[in-house]
């Protein structure tokens, strides 16, 4: 039916079922800023529009109570392609992330300001109620509408966007507007659902509804024969392929535990089977005529029941080893169990035995631990507990694939373009050269789309079928079928003499993985590889073992196992500086490691190999810990007027690394075009953390060439050359060095080109601003115009096309330190977060407003780590709060009353102009600060996350 | 099918003649989100039938049932712990579509609005296929009628306070009290709702473990909240 109505004042006809949403039918008819990110939940508020003047969810309307409305959505911001005054404000204060939202972010401010040209931070803060921001955080939405009344009343902007930092350089280290900015808060065609055509089919999955069972049978035959089922996909048709999910570097480090579809079902929500459709209905009643019969067996949940003598096993099947078998292999094969459980394939030996349940396991350390305990005053040794934890992205995993030429194309949201390549051509079987991975804009990764978790199904979808194949999980799908934060179980033993010396500390670490083993070995490494090295400490040792579960599978998260490590062992210290009755500040400063001490403990924790023993570089530790205990005046007693409400302080340093050195690779493709304009191809993949204009600034630095006259083609496996991808804090470090080497080799090649045109010397050649190369010697001067016009014209030399690659042994660490005041209501438990200040060393931040907002969105997440979020299952293995509001995400109302990033001004050796990475690392400070901060309130120290009023009211003996 | 009645009575009839296969729908909030009990039925579009407006006659404040939750944070008539009570739906969009009506309607053990409107002592303006008639919300949520509410209505001048306890400001409340001239009311999750005028209304609910909380923190809750006051 057609229902007329106007949309961004102009009257149209919307032609749908008049039950239909609001939202869907607007985003058909071409308006995508409309999005949707919880299913018609109404939590996310990606489909918010402005409808007869209110701000409403367009997915609470239906298309007939459309008729005769007024509705704007955001494509009415625009004049022609121009950006609005909010839009613009909204790119320069940082906080155009992954964005998926931004354009909807965009109205409502917009809105706001057209009702009330100057409203007050409780004014912003109300309109920003019903949408979720997971990506930079709320902090910069003030900075934004200050901007933005600063633009629309002077024409130029008043306030500091944010700190600008090395004066003698342009572009690096200033704030400027990224790159793709504009194309992400518009409302562009830039995501993966943009790019699905009219008549994509759709893929459907089958999950199961047991933790753990076999598949006794599956019978397909009267869903095939439907009308538009072009395929169903089950274990028995599937290639016999086993791999893993991973996007990691290859040879991998996490077991080949399963195919596409397995004989043996092992969480809640695995896939049983895959419907390939003409339509969604078609999809929805082919499975209802597919009959699957299960045979359920028993299943483990925890760590604790893994480990159980007798416990049921996730993966009995034979193990392969392609490197490094043990002697004992067949013996141990020997006891393998029923044929459906599959097989698990290790790359080389992680310390598995799947016959407890182990997917992994190491152990190691340094100097003597029994004299370092013998050595302490004191002792603690106590056990923190983490939950389970989902991304929670904005835009959900999707995937798009079809053929096309002969050859597999994949539009994905991924991290990993170029490790999605390899798994879906391990999976279909076809050469990479037949794949080709483009990575669309990302909205929201924050490592659960390090993962290839609904590529390789889409492709090989396509690939058997012929057909353009959509898919996208429902946000049910991302908490039970995707990846998640590990919960873990995080042992510290500390000990420490009365001057606040730390003698010895032991880590042990029990990580659950789930039903596979993604980054099985890696994340809780880095519980140990990213918290033990901040200390001086000359006897340390960890123990860690992963655990095969039957809970929804775990893998790649912002911070890896650091978030989870960290809390363990700020706590113990601090509980540890109590025990001893010194004060925590003391006993950080006294074990804290300084620039050049040689980090030992690193030789063991190498990731399935020996790692490399190296001293701290550049560490801006101490500035970071001294402002910050001078922003929240340690040492000072708060007291509240309420006597219920008793008020703490807490706070903890904080390391990560930037990238994998050793494992991490980056290449870049600098190319002079014809006009003298430069194109990047990056292999690497900008998730919204403004890689892209990290890559453009450093081109433009190097070949002194306005920004507008560089494109950054980044993440197509086509035309870029290989990267690991974005993932452990790599994308600054690696993929950008990567494009400082294309950059300066292609500025080494300019020169050599304009010593020829010149009749100069190379050596008395440089470049010079706006993009030409001139004579130190004679003055002669030729733009790069001139200079790439000849060297194209038929006679010349050809284009100049440089090829950057980068691989390094050297650590860029940043380090930091998080501080927190609550306030804790001791009759009722209520926890408020009344300040939280962010300080940490990113060396030179390239991007220093993004820098900013990707610590507030950083933070944010882990606040909710800390205080609310958790996914809770049922007896059976079932998650009982699958959906955002009932997770428990954070949103505006969480934020903390005040909070504060600052930026610690450190020059790192190794990074590309002194940049390290930024974002992970915010996710390692906000557990342990807060625990610390409500032990300071109110005495009770709270060793599992999320630490919650209940906990707080059972440690006090309340209830 | 969404039936589109052009009456109160028409609408009453129609969920009348199909109890189990209709709802009313109002805002939309709750019977178009995901997981909703209103998924599968048929909606009697009840928009444009039921006064939205707020207004106060005889030192009684009306507040019409299609007055959404913004309209009540907005109104300078409402007081001051009514109007905090809507803004426990913590989403702006979404307070601009919720309906006052709707929200008592639900009858959820979460509702924002019926601790404080329990507490006020306000009373419902029902039209039920015998007519018009009034009831106190108390009674109200307690039965399971249909009818439709055209108005809530209280005392203009009350006053009292409303407290909530939930993990987040977007998740559903563990607990809601709300006191207001010597009347205290409990909402509780998972336990549904108390009243009456003393603080021992705490002990009347037979509380459960769920995600909002284990059964002994809320009944903590339920026993300090008034001692403790807002």
């Amino acid at each position: 039916m057609d229902y007329k109505c106007r949309i961004n004042g102009e009257l149209l006809t919307l032609t749908g079922e008049p039950a239909e949403r609001l939202r869907d039918v607007l985003y058909r008819s071409g308006f995508l800023s409309v999005r949707d990110s919880d299913d018609a939940e109404g939590f996310a508020g990606s489909d918010t529009v402005v409808f007869n003047g209110k701000l409403r969810y367009s997915n609470f309307i239906l298309l007939y109570q459309a008729e005769g409305a007024e509705i704007r959505t955001a494509e009415g911001l625009l004049n022609g392609r121009e950006l609005n005054y909010v839009q613009k404000a909204m790119i320069s204060a940082g906080i155009v992330a992954s964005a998926y939202n931004a354009p909807t972010a965009a109205l409502i401010l917009s809105w706001l300001l057209e009702k009330n040209p100057y409203p007050t931070r409780e004014e912003i803060k109300e309109v920003l109620t019903g949408i979720f921001i997971r990506d930079a955080g709320y902090e910069h939405y003030y900075l934004a509408v200050k901007l933005a009344i600063e633009l629309r009343d002077t024409g130029a902007y008043q306030s500091e966007i944010a700190p600008s930092f090395r004066p003698k350089l342009d572009a690096i280290g200033k704030p400027m507007d990224k790159i793709d900015g504009a194309a992400l808060v518009s409302g562009e065609p830039v995501f993966v659902e943009d790019k699905v055509p009219a008549n994509a089919w759709v893929l459907h999955v089958i999950r199961s509804p047991f933790a753990s069972a076999y598949i006794k049978s599956i019978d397909i035959s009267e869903a095939e024969k439907l009308d538009g089922v072009a395929a169903i996909i089950t274990a028995e048709n599937c290639p016999d392929v086993y791999y893993m999910q991973a996007g990691q570097g290859n040879p991998e480090p996490s077991p080949h535990d399963r195919r596409l579809f397995n004989r043996k079902v092992r969480h809640v929500g695995d896939r049983v089977a895959g419907i390939v459709a003409r339509t969604k209905e078609i999809a929805d009643q082919a499975a209802s005529l597919i009959k699957v019969e299960y045979e359920p067996t028993d299943a483990v949940y925890t760590v604790e029941e893994a480990m159980a003598p007798g416990a049921p096993l996730v993966h009995n099947g034979p193990v392969q080893y392609n490197a490094g078998a043990p002697a004992d292999l067949d013996e141990f094969n020997a006891r393998a169990g029923d044929p459906r459980e599959g097989k698990v394939v290790y790359q080389f030996p992680l310390g598995a035995n799947i016959q407890k349940n182990i997917a992994a396991s190491n152990k190691g350390g340094i100097g003597d631990m029994e004299k370092g305990f013998a050595e302490a005053d004191a002792i603690v040794d106590h056990t923190y507990q983490t939950s389970q934890i989902q991304h929670t992205p904005l835009e959900p995993h999707v995937c798009y694939a079809h053929v096309e030429h002969g050859r597999l194309v994949l539009n994905c949201s991924t991290q990993v373009p170029y490790h999605v390549r390899r798994i879906v051509s391990w999976v279909c079987g076809i050469p990479e050269n037949k794949i080709h991975v483009i990575k669309e804009r990302v909205g929201g990764g924050y490592g659960a789309k390090q993962d290839i978790l609904v590529e390789e199904m889409t492709g090989y979808a396509a690939w058997i079928t012929g057909k353009p194949v959509y898919y996208r999980n429902t946000r049910e799908e991302e908490f039970i079928a995707n990846s998640t934060r590990h919960p873990m179980r995080v042992r510290v033993k500390m000990g420490g003499k009365k001057d606040g010396t730390i003698t010895a500390i032991f880590m042990e670490v029990c990580a659950n993985t789930g039903p596979f083993g993604n980054h099985c070995l890696t994340v809780p490494m880095n519980s140990c590889s990213k918290t033990l090295p901040l200390f001086k400490v000359d006897n340390m040792a960890y123990d860690l073992k992963v655990f095969y579960t039957n809970v929804p599978p775990a893998g790649a998260y912002q911070g890896y196992g650091t978030p989870k490590g960290n809390y363990g062992i700020m706590m113990a210290m601090a509980e540890l500086a109590d025990k001893l009755g010194i004060d925590f500040k003391l006993m950080i400063e006294k074990n804290h490691v300084e620039e050049g001490y040689m980090l030992e403990i690193l030789k063991g924790l190498g990731e399935g190999r020996e790692g490399n023993v190296v001293p701290v570089g550049s560490c801006g530790l101490d500035e970071a810990i001294e402002k910050g205990c001078e922003m929240i005046e340690w040492g000072k007693k708060e007291v509240s007027d309420d006597p219920d409400w008793k008020i703490g302080k807490g706070f903890a340093m904080i390391m990560q690394g930037s990238g994998l050195p050793g494992l991490d690779h980056a290449e870049a493709i600098a190319k002079l075009e014809t006009d003298g304009t430069v194109i990047l191809n990056s292999g690497g993949a900008d998730l919204g953390t403004g890689l892209d204009t990290i890559s453009a600034k450093i081109v433009s630095e190097v070949m002194k060439l306005p920004m507008d006259r560089i494109t950054v083609v980044s993440g197509d496996t086509d035309s870029c050359a290989f990267d690991t991808g974005s993932y452990a804090s790599s994308g600054t470090f690696f993929s950008g060095n990567a494009s400082l080497a294309a950059a300066n080799k292609l500025k080494e090649l300019v020169l050599k080109e304009a010593a020829l045109q010149l009749e100069e010397k190379v050596e008395d050649l440089d470049v010079r601003a706006p993009g030409e190369v001139y004579s130190k010697v004679t003055g002669a001067a030729i733009s790069y115009y001139e200079l790439t016009h000849t060297a194209t014209s038929g006679a010349g030399r050809g284009q100049i096309i440089a090829h950057g690659s980068f691989v390094t042994a050297a650590s860029s660490v940043p380090y930091g330190a998080h501080f927190a005041q609550v306030a804790v209501n001791v009759k009722t438990g209520e926890i408020k977060l009344q300040k939280f200040y962010a300080l940490q060393d990113a060396g030179t931040p390239i991007n220093p407003e993004c820098a900013l907002t990707q610590i507030y969105g950083a933070v944010m997440k882990s606040i909710g780590h800390s205080l609310y979020e958790g996914m809770y299952l049922d007896k059976n293995g079932r998650c009982i709060n699958a959906n955002l509001t009932d997770y428990g995400a954070p949103m505006i109302n969480e934020a903390p009353d005040d909070f504060k990033s600052v930026l610690v001004d450190v020059d790192d050796e190794f990074g590309p102009f002194g940049a390290k990475s930024i974002s992970e690392i915010a996710c390692n400070g906000a557990a342990p600060a807060i625990g610390i901060a409500i032990h300071d309130a109110c005495g009770v120290w709270l060793r599992d996350w999320p630490m919650t009023p209940e906990k707080i009211l059972k440690a006090l003996g309340k209830i | 099918m969404i039936y589109k009645p052009t009456s109160v009575r028409e609408a009453v009839a129609l969920r009348t003649e199909h109890p189990e296969d209709t709802v009313y729908l109002a805002g939309g909030t709750d019977d178009l989100r995901l997981g909703s009990c209103a998924a599968g039925k048929d909606l009697i579009d009840i928009n444009g039938l039921v006064d939205s407006t707020i207004d106060v006659k005889d030192g009684k404040l009306h507040i019409g049932a299609l007055a959404t939750l913004q309209d009540v944070v907005e109104s300078p008539l409402v007081p001051a712990f009514i109007k905090e009570a809507a803004k426990f739906c913590s989403s702006f969009e979404k307070r601009n579509a919720a309906t006052v009506g709707g929200n008592l309607a639900l009858r959820r053990d979460d509702s924002y609005l019926a601790a404080a409107m329990c507490a006020a002592e306000a009373t419902l303006l029902l039209y039920t296929s015998e007519g018009e008639t009034e009831r106190p919300v108390a009674e109200f949520l307690k039965c399971t009628c249909t009818p439709i509410i055209e108005a809530v209505v209280l005392d203009a001048d009350r006053t009292g306070w409303v407290k909530r306890f939930g993990n987040t400001a977007a998740s559903h409340a563990a607990l809601i009290a709300a006191q207001s001239g010597g009347v205290y009311a409990l909402t509780v999750h998972g336990s549904g709702l108390a009243v009456g005028d003393s603080p021992a209304i705490c002990e009347t609910l037979d509380y459960k473990d769920d995600l909002t909380g284990g059964a002994d923190y809320k009944k903590y809750l339920a026993k300090i909240v008034f001692e403790q006051g807002r």
